[in-house]
This record gives C-alpha cells, sequence and structure tokens, in this order.
C-alpha cells in the first residue's frame, strides 16, 4: 500500500496558487519605496495614518499574510461557485438526449411515386430519390432513481414532427438495480424480438413485412410492467388501446372499449436468448352501417444465438415466427376510406370472413467480418391468409455495413421481395420491386 | 443505370470508410476506471520500452465511460474496477455480436478515507452503509466529535461508486448530501482538506488522510486495508480489476493482455500497490 503517483494529489493550496504566491524581494523593495512617497506628500489630516505607516514597515511576511488570507477567501469563493456549479451541472445531468438520423438513397424497379398531371399522360415513375427516412430525437429525463419520463420524436420521411413515445416510468425501491419497471404512456408493444429493438442498431433497413402488417407503427398506447425474476428470465405485461398509434381510429379512442392485454416471456442465456410472446384482443372494422368486430391475437416465438469465429468475429443466427388472428387484409383492402362516403365493403367481400389465420417470420444470418464491417442476410415469409393461395409476401434481404467511427454507419442493402402479380395470359408473375438502398446513419 | 449509381455511391461509402480505418491505425488504446489509470500507464509505459514500436495510449475517464467507449468503438480494450451489467453486455452484443471477454488483471482492496485529524479509528460496514445513505449524519454516535459527516463520493460513471454502492451500501441510493467528486484523487484531495470529511477510493491513492479498519459485522475485528489483509480476503472491501475487449484479444491487443498478465505485468501490479491475480 504505498503511493505511486504524488503528483495525483497536488491540489492547489493558497502558497501555490497562481497570483498569491508572495512577491520576490526586489518587488517588495520598489513597493516600500511607493509607501515612503506617498506618506511625504499626503496631507497632514491624513498624519496618523502615515505614522502608523512608518511606525510598522510592512516587511514581506505581514504584505505575504493579507495576500494570503485574500486568497485563501477568493479559493473559498471559487469553492463555492464550484459547488454551485456542480448542484446546476447534477441538475442538467439528468436530461439525457439521444437520437440519430437515417438519410437514404433508394433506387427501386417500381415505385409509388409517380405523379399524375392533366390529360392522360402519367409522370413517369420516380425510381430514384433521397430521403430522410428517420430523424429521431429522445429526451430522457430521470428525476431520481425512481422515476424517469421519456419523450421521443421523429421527424423522418413526412417531414412533420410527430411524438413517436411518451411515457413515465416508476422503478421499484426495493432492489439494488431498481429492475422492476411500470410504465404508463405511448411505447413500443412489448411483444417478440423485432419490435423494440430500435431501428438504428438492426442490421437491415426495415422490419419484416409481419411485423409492419401486425404492428403498424410500432407504438401503442397503454400501461406495462416489465419483471425481472431472475438475472436470465424477465417477463412482460401490458394493456393497450390496441390497433397502434398509426390508426386511423385508435389515435385517441378505442371503439372496441376492452383493451388489449399482452404478455412475453424472454429467458436471456447470453448466447442464447429465447422468448414467447402472446396477444389477446380485438378489432373493430368501421363501416357503414353495422361496424364488424374481429379477434385480434398474435403468438410470437423468436430465439437468437451468437457466436464467435476467429478473425471475422461475432455472429448470431436470429428467427421470429408470427401467427394468429388478424382482420382479413383482403377484405381490408377491399374497403373504400373517404370521410365523405363512410367505410364500405367492395362488392363481393365476405363481410362473414372479416377475420383469417396468418403466418409470418424471418430467418437472419449476420457476420461481423473484422471491426468495421459487418454482412446481414434475411429472409422472410407472410402470409396474410391461410386459406388462399399466391396472397403471400416473400422476401430476401442482403446488407454490408461499414462502421466509419463508433457513431456513423454506412449500409449498402438489396430488397428482393416476391408478390405474386396475376399474369395477362394466365398464371402468376413476380413483381418487380427489387430496391437498393445507401444508408448514412449517426447516432448522438 | 440505376445499379450503377448505386455501386457508385457504395464505392464512395467504402472509400469513406477506408478513410476511417486508416485514421484508426493508431496503436492500442485503454481507456475507462479512473482506479486503474496509475496501474495501466504504468503497464502502457514498461510494455512500450519492452516492445519498441509499440504503441498504447492510456486514458481515465471512469469503467462506465470505459464500458461506453467500448460498445461504441473509440477504444481497443476497457479498464473496469466492476463487471460489466447485463445491459452493458447486451448493447456491445448489439453492435458486436459477442458478449465481451473479461480479463481479472489485478485486486484492489478499496479504502476509506478520513481527515488525519479524525479520531475515528474503524467502522463497521453496517456503520458505513449508515453513513453514506444518510441514516448516521453526525461523527458522535460514532465515536467523533459533534460535528457533521460531510461525504465524498465518486460521479456515478465510476466503478468504484458503483462497486461501493453494491457492496457496501447493499445497493442502497447513495445519500442526498453526498459530494460527488471525479476521479479518487479528487476525493483524496477533499477528505485531506476537510476535518470531516469521508471518502473511498483505491488503495493505491491513500496519500494525506488516514485510511479506516472495517469490521465485517459488529463482532468482526476491525482489519486496516494492506497487503496481507486484501490478498487473503479478510479485509472485507476487495474487488477484482478487469481489461474487457470485444472479442476474443487477437494481435498487438493480444500480445499487450498477455503481458499485461505475465509475471512481469503482475509484479507490476504489486509495485503500484495492487495484487497480483497470477
Amino acid at each position: 500500500m504505498h503511493i505511486v503517483n504524488p503528483n495525483a494529489f497536488a491540489s492547489p493550496t493558497p502558497r501555490e496558487g497562481p497570483g498569491v504566491a508572495p512577491p520576490p524581494p526586489g518587488e517588495v523593495g520598489l513597493k516600500l519605496e511607493a509607501w515612503i512617497a506617498a506618506g511625504l506628500i499626503v496631507p497632514l489630516g491624513w498624519c496618523g495614518w502615515i505614522s502608523t505607516v512608518d511606525a510598522q514597515p510592512p516587511g514581506p511576511d505581514s504584505l505575504a499574510a493579507p495576500a494570503v488570507e485574500d486568497a485563501g477567501g477568493r479559493l473559498e469563493g471559487l469553492t463555492e461557485q464550484v459547488q454551485t456549479i456542480q448542484a446546476d451541472t447534477d441538475r442538467m445531468k439528468r436530461f439525457k438526449f439521444s437520437g440519430y438520423v437515417q438519410v437514404r438513397w433508394e433506387t427501386a424497379e417500381n415505385s409509388g411515386d409517380t405523379v399524375k398531371v392533366s390529360g392522360t399522360t402519367l409522370t413517369p415513375a420516380n425510381v430514384e430519390r433521397f430521403y430522410i427516412r428517420r430523424a429521431r430525437l429522445k429526451l430522457t429525463y430521470d428525476a431520481s432513481p425512481l422515476s424517469q419520463a421519456v419523450v421521443y420524436f421523429d421527424g423522418g420521411s413526412d417531414r412533420t414532427i410527430r411524438l413517436l413515445e411518451g411515457y413515465l416510468a416508476l422503478l421499484d425501491p426495493w432492489t439494488s438495480d431498481h429492475r422492476h419497471q411500470f410504465w404508463a404512456g405511448q411505447f413500443n408493444v412489448p411483444f417478440g424480438y423485432e419490435i423494440e429493438r430500435s431501428s438504428s442498431l438492426r442490421e437491415l433497413p426495415e422490419r419484416s413485412r409481419a411485423e409492419n402488417v401486425l404492428f403498424p407503427g410500432e407504438r401503442d398506447r397503454g400501461l406495462k410492467l416489465v419483471t425481472p425474476w431472475t438475472d436470465r428470465l424477465e417477463t412482460v405485461v401490458a394493456v393497450i388501446n390496441g390497433g397502434g398509434v398509426n390508426s386511423l381510429d385508435f389515435p385517441t379512442t378505442d371503439p372496441t372499449g376492452g383493451k388489449d392485454v399482452l404478455g412475453r416471456a424472454r429467458w436471456s442465456q447470453g448466447v442464447f436468448d429465447v422468448a414467447l410472446s402472446y396477444y389477446d384482443g380485438l378489432g373493430l372494422v368501421p363501416l357503414t352501417g353495422d361496424d364488424v368486430e374481429t379477434d385480434r391475437t398474435r403468438f410470437g416465438a423468436d430465439a437468437q444465438l451468437y457466436y464467435e469465429l476467429p478473425t471475422l468475429g461475432g455472429g448470431s443466427l436470429k428467427g421470429e415466427f408470427y401467427s394468429g388472428t388478424n382482420v382479413n387484409a383482403d377484405s381490408v383492402l377491399a374497403l373504400t376510406v373517404s370521410s365523405s362516403v363512410g367505410r364500405l365493403l367492395r362488392p363481393g367481400a365476405d363481410p362473414a370472413h372479416f377475420d383469417t389465420d396468418f403466418i409470418g417470420g424471418y430467418a437472419m444470418w449476420v457476420q461481423n467480418l473484422g471491426e468495421k464491417l459487418q454482412f446481414a442476410a434475411r429472409a422472410e415469409l407472410f402470409d396474410p391468409n391461410t386459406d388462399l393461395d399466391h396472397d403471400q409476401f416473400e422476401r430476401v434481404s442482403l446488407a454490408v455495413h461499414a462502421f466509419y467511427d463508433g457513431f456513423t454507419r454506412i449500409t449498402v442493402s438489396y430488397d428482393v421481395p416476391r408478390t405474386d402479380v396475376a399474369a395477362t395470359g394466365g398464371g402468376y408473375d413476380d413483381a418487380p420491386d427489387n430496391l437498393w438502398t445507401v444508408q448514412f446513419q449517426h447516432r448522438f | 443505370m440505376q445499379t450503377l449509381r448505386t455501386i457508385a455511391l457504395a464505392v464512395a461509402a467504402a472509400g469513406t470508410l477506408a478513410a476511417g480505418a486508416a485514421h484508426s491505425a493508431r496503436g492500442i488504446t485503454v481507456k475507462g476506471s479512473d482506479t486503474m489509470v496509475i496501474l495501466a500507464q504504468r503497464w502502457a509505459e514498461r510494455y512500450m520500452t519492452e516492445h519498441p514500436g509499440a504503441i498504447v495510449q492510456v486514458t481515465g475517464g471512469g469503467s462506465g465511460t470505459g464500458i461506453a467507449a467500448l460498445i461504441n468503438g473509440t477504444t481497443d480494450v476497457c479498464m473496469s474496477s466492476r463487471p460489466m451489467k447485463e445491459d452493458e453486455k447486451r448493447k456491445l452484443r448489439d453492435r458486436y455480436q459477442t458478449m465481451g471477454v473479461e480479463l481479472p488483471v489485478a485486486k484492489d482492496g478499496l479504502s476509506i478515507y478520513v481527515h488525519e485529524s479524525n479520531p475515528i479509528q474503524r467502522l463497521s460496514l453496517e456503520q458505513l452503509r449508515d453513513v453514506y445513505t444518510g441514516a448516521v449524519t453526525s461523527w458522535k454516535p460514532l465515536g467523533g466529535p459533534d460535528a457533521p459527516i460531510i461525504l465524498y463520493s465518486r460521479e456515478n460513471n465510476s466503478g468504484t461508486y458503483v462497486y461501493f454502492k453494491d457492496h457496501v451500501l447493499l445497493g442502497r441510493d447513495y445519500s442526498a448530501r453526498c459530494q460527488t467528486l471525479p476521479g479518487t484523487a479528487a476525493v483524496v484531495n477533499a477528505v485531506a482538506r476537510d476535518p470531516n470529511g469521508i471518502g473511498y477510493g483505491g488503495a493505491a491513492y491513500g496519500r494525506g488522510v488516514r485510511e479506516l479498519a472495517i469490521r465485517r459485522d459488529a463482532d468482526s475485528p476491525a482489519v486496516a486495508p494492506s497487503a496481507a489483509t486484501v490478498r487473503d480476503g479478510s479485509y472485507p472491501v476487495t474487488r477484482f480489476l478487469y481489461l474487457y475487449t470485444r472479442t476474443r484479444p487477437a494481435g498487438d491487443v493480444k500480445k499487450f493482455v498477455d503481458w499485461v498478465l505475465s509475471a512481469d505485468g503482475q509484479a507490476l501490479a504489486t509495485q503500484v500497490g495492487y495484487f497480483p491475480v497470477r
């Protein structure tokens, strides 16, 4: 137990501080002369004061003592200032800002950006574009170790700033790391794996199609309880409006009255994680005439396996499976949505077949190529109606990431979707809708 | 045409990356625990002396800061005076698909400092807990003067802060009156100037202050921090010090880590005031 770096303990004491050191002897001499000269020319009325000075000519010690005292006072003042600044800084530290920006270049085989002009001519399809996919800012306020508030904004491709998340979290006072949490507000639906995973971390630019259809917008409003039973096992139970924040019908109200309930149990072994999720709720399709209420249930299972290869580094295999009952996508597509005419069934749609069974899922492989490059591949499937053929969606996606630094990632990805489209001469063709994406992302 | 443009963009992106990669060719960076800074600096100096051409850069900032740097890729090696938390491992896994590699490289005793004029010689862990959680605010019930206890602590990005909270406070929160300071040296300085102060930090730092003997409980003997008591575990507040890497160490990083764990590296840890793990 000995000292290794005496300099580490050197603190600026009053004797060592700049500007408080005793003046050199020559300088003291000059000051004495000045005092004497001043004593000769001042009015007689000040003689008493002068005589005091003459009687006790200031030596180096008597000059240094007040200087040291003065410096000591200043140091105390500075200490108080530092403590005040420290207190203010501590308060500021309760605010945490984070976020990221994703700038994209896309070039596609087709595009929905075609603009109709007057007459019969259509402009050519816009297949190439720059755009801001996500521009997100999250503000977290840690009021105390037991509570937290979060607001999260996005100003992405629609160029409108909108509230993505807004919730408060209460943390338990009975565990050392306050692991049990109660959330209230608007947050990611705690189902499966990819929903809650930040888009800034995901290895492919977009989530799977199944997730997009089943949980549009990924967020909903309600309550959530997170309970870690052990270091490995965690459960989440939530009660939400249902329908998601992107729903036209559910942004503020829940027409079904009853709330959707969901839960998830996850076992995290570290190199191997597995989870089961279940969602039970009702969906309502408002129509002109009687509305139609359907089951909205989802079952999910996901697993992730991590490994490490010499030279290349870490890699992972991930998979997720969805099944359940949903509003019949074909019927939904048949609906006409218009505020003036209400919502109507397209002629031929079967009101008795509003909800159908679906399945979906993906398998993904991620491999680091050293620490600066990463490769990812995903194959996915979504069948919105297991009773109907040629309505499946399949997609293979490939991506390479280059990490410029710890905060910036450059991604090149290629998506090859397969969707059956009725061919003119009979049969089905794959629609030309492959997509190249180059994305620049910076996190902060 | 579209594909060509995309490829051109990809090439430009790759060029940018290559520039970034070239920029990163700067030897081995070691960042993290302020407790370990002196030790790591000595390791780096000796290693560079023995391995001409090798460059090892050591900076502090706290264990939390070092782990964050390991996760975001701005350091090759992280020093930490506490084990990585589960959520930190998850963040590392999200980016690198690995859980990190933990290497205990030294053992440390955490000293409790008071001013040299303070008559208190020893405290039990329970008394220490009461002091730092704010249950006891005066020296008097502890056998000292009738004066307020001034608490000094590390900042919450410090592994020492986390270790003390987890193992001495048993997870309870620090008193709101606790003054946080950046670095163990700052804590030592503050206590050395404050007759009513109390602080904690690495044993190798304790100059200008007095280190208290600690009782494991009320019936246990008080044990002062020393080489022998830390090594044999009789001193109640001991811990491992770690180096972390993202993946299994390879190349220059492996050479450096292997040297740290060699007889020479461990002997240097002893010279600095810590205790070898091998």
